[in-house]
């Protein structure tokens, strides 16, 4: 190696990567069936049942924690780091990059949530649209022309749709009264 | 039915848009309907979205959906040799014919079948339920123990609120509104629609461009000319549909399978299979007429035995349960008027899809045009009032976001969604069944003794391992005798199945496992002789 420290190749990051996120999740499972199983625990048991509420969740709960501690060693056995290399540091700001489109979905359909008692399915679902729209494409006083047509008309469509064609009861906001 | 093949031509035509997402995004149209009606709506966008995958991999070389793959290696380089009108005509009657030919088989077999399934106890229930999660783990990906964990934790998501039998709160954790548990439709949108769209705009600069770049052309369809080559190719029409009808029985192997092995199987049978690839109709032909096929296929196991064949009869298995109809062997005798309109919308939905062909191929074309962001960001809106419209219920669009999240996360992670789908949709029938067979007798040997229930185990013993197989095929010696050893597995149970056909099936099975075993001693022996 001559006293220089090996680098990774693409394949072989990702690799380790994987490895690192591969036995993270194990854990995390580990621990979700940990939680879920003392959880069984508080399940009432009844004397009418000849099987019990609680046995057949137990039992998913029990494969499934053998299923993630083969998880765990099959990630600890078969991604091992090549000896001396080292990893190239993948930020974190890439990986928000890779995933901000995401983010950005996650974090509108949120706050479309929250805002649902009080702005409505047709008001809310315009703003949810018209911000998703203008979050994951272009940001120009046209784009925000197009994304608000888009917005009003799609939105204004599908509610038409589902309150007059199918009389499905959609939620009006404490603001909007629609 | 029309609308639904139409919107199901243009779904999937459309890539980045699966048929599954298509079926699920119209569940929530069908509430208002009856379940005749809306069945007959989702048949007619499932068999439109089977055809509508053609168009874009014709005109554009990129497959609209994973069922149409195949088509391209060969539809492809048709239509660039401009012959586009008659690749997309071969495309379209191979479709055609396929499709035909499935629905025959599926008034044929399922009421064959579900007279077989009239014998299944609890035990064999079960354990087919059983059979069908390891197989879709098994048959989803490279990822055996990532596919057998999501069925499992389907299993849980199902078991969480009250429970079935004696309605008691399990997994609460305080929240009234999960007592309910969590309801089916939110769970699917949010697992598949949902986190499907937001993987198609992970790429920031692949999602606000147009769909497709180069842009596709609307073309004339030649009908006459296609007609006359594909029944010249019958015998490939006939072999890949009925390729496509057992690979839509087998639970967890749908049309995107399917498609690639009738493909390969027309490529070996072929007298010239090195021209496969430049541009000829059987490469047209044969996965065109399975993937219709196979459709048929998955409807017979979801008619006969409740049992889903592929991700989209488990949305349609869903939309039944909705409206409060329970698939099972009895299902085609006490719901005939439903079982035999399945039957009917699979069969006349091929002629629509016909008709709409050339109308759908100007909207796609349109289409076309349109970023991914923009279809992406209106579908999240339509995901959240549809799945409102289920239930009236503000803690399903809770839900929706939830399993929206943890979709986007386990596909990232590379855990393939549909068996916990499938977990999702069969673990209230395998807790059910587990209950009764406990409530008859709690001798637990009857799993194992009962044939029925013997050869579901059996097979599920052995699905689990065919990753395993595939890996090591041709450089293990234990793969030698993995299908010798299966074919005398099955047997056994046969045997025992009482009658007169079925012990002379397994003693065939068995003189068979003993042929090829003796044929695999053979094979080494030589090895051995010509090592010393």
């Amino acid at each position: 190696m001559n006293g220089r420290r090996l680098r990774l190749s693409e394949a072989e990051e990702s690799s380790v990567s994987r490895f690192h996120l591969d036995t993270l999740v194990a854990i995390f499972l580990l621990l979700f069936c940990g939680i879920f199983l003392t959880a069984s625990f508080s399940i009432r048991e009844t004397s009418y049942a000849s099987l019990g509420a609680e046995v057949w969740p137990r039992l998913i709960l029990i494969f499934l924690t053998l299923l993630s501690f083969g998880y765990l060693v099959q990630s600890v056995r078969h991604h091992g780091r090549p000896e001396g290399a080292v990893p190239e540091r993948r930020g974190l700001r890439q990986w928000f990059l890779r995933h901000l489109n995401a983010f950005w979905c996650f974090l509108w359909f949120g706050l479309f949530l929250l805002s649902l008692p009080h702005l409505g399915m047709l008001a809310g679902g315009v703003v949810f649209v018209y911000a998703t729209l203008t979050s994951l494409g272009r940001r120009d006083w046209y784009g925000h022309l197009v994304h608000a047509a888009i917005a009003v008309m799609s939105v204004g469509t599908m509610w038409a749709i589902f309150t007059y064609g199918l009389k499905v009861f959609l939620p009006a906001g404490t603001v909007f009264f629609f | 039915m029309t609308l639904g093949v139409t919107a199901g031509l243009i779904a999937g035509a459309i890539p980045g848009f699966t048929i599954a997402m298509a079926v699920v995004l119209t569940l929530p149209f069908t509430f208002g309907m009856t379940a005749t009606e809306g069945l007959s709506t989702m048949i007619g966008v499932l068999v439109g979205g089977l055809s509508g995958g053609l168009m874009a991999g014709m005109l554009t070389g990129i497959p609209g959906t994973p069922s149409s793959v195949a088509t391209t290696f060969d539809g492809f380089p048709m239509a660039r040799k401009g012959q586009p009108g008659l690749a997309l005509g071969i495309g379209v009657w191979s479709s055609f014919f396929g499709g035909i030919t499935g629905a025959v088989v599926l008034v044929t077999l399922a009421p064959q079948l579900a007279r077989v399934g009239l014998e299944f106890g609890p035990w064999d229930y079960f354990a087919l339920v059983m059979f069908a999660l390891t197989i879709t783990s098994s048959l989803s990906g490279k990822a055996l123990l990532k596919g057998i964990i999501a069925g499992t934790l389907g299993l849980l998501v199902a078991a969480i609120g009250e429970d079935e039998v004696n309605g008691v709160a399990r997994f609460t954790f305080g929240n009234d509104a999960i007592r309910q548990g969590f309801a089916f439709l939110p769970v699917l949108v949010g697992l598949f629609a949902f986190s499907q769209l937001l993987s198609d705009v992970q790429d920031r600069a692949k999602a606000s461009k147009p769909l497709m770049p180069k842009g596709a052309k609307a073309v004339r369809v030649e009908h006459r000319r296609a007609i006359v080559e594909v029944l010249r190719l019958w015998v490939v029409v006939l072999r890949s549909s009925l390729i496509g009808v057992f690979t839509g029985i087998l639970p967890g192997a749908g049309s995107s399978v399917s498609n690639i092995l009738a493909y390969d199987q027309a490529k070996k049978a072929s007298k010239n299979p090195d021209e496969f690839g430049t541009g000829i109709p059987d490469g047209i032909v044969a996965p065109e007429s399975s993937n219709n096929a196979t459709e048929g296929g998955a409807l017979i196991m979801m008619m006969a035995l409740g049992i889903p064949g592929d991700i989209i009869t488990a949305v349609m298995l869903g939309a039944l349960l909705i409206h409060d109809v329970v698939p099972s062997p009895s299902f085609i005798s006490e719901e005939p008027v439903l079982a035999y309109s399945i039957f009917i919308a699979f069969f006349f939905a091929h002629f629509i899809m016909v008709a709409m062909q050339a109308l759908c191929l100007r909207i796609f074309v349109l289409i076309t045009r349109v970023p991914m962001y923009i279809l992406a960001s209106v579908i999240l809106i339509y995901c959240a009032i549809g799945v409102f419209a289920l239930h009236n219920v503000g803690f399903d669009l809770w839900t929706l976001f939830l399993f929206g999240i943890l979709g986007y996360v386990m596909r990232n992670l590379g855990f393939p969604l549909a068996p916990m789908i499938l977990g999702v949709v069969l673990g209230d029938i395998a807790e059910l069944n587990l209950n009764r067979a406990w409530s008859i007798s709690n001798d637990l040997s009857l799993f194992f003794t009962r044939p029925w229930s013997a050869f579901f185990l059996t097979l599920a013993a052995f699905s689990t391992v065919f990753p395993l197989y595939q890996r090591d095929r041709g450089s293990k010696n234990w793969t030698q005798f993995y299908f010798p050893i299966f074919v005398f597995a099955i047997a056994i149970p046969v045997m025992f199945m009482g009658g007169t056909v079925r012990p002379v099936i397994g003693s065939c099975l068995i003189v068979l496992g003993a042929y090829l075993m003796w044929r695999r001693f053979q094979q080494r022996t030589p090895r051995r002789v010509s090592a010393e």
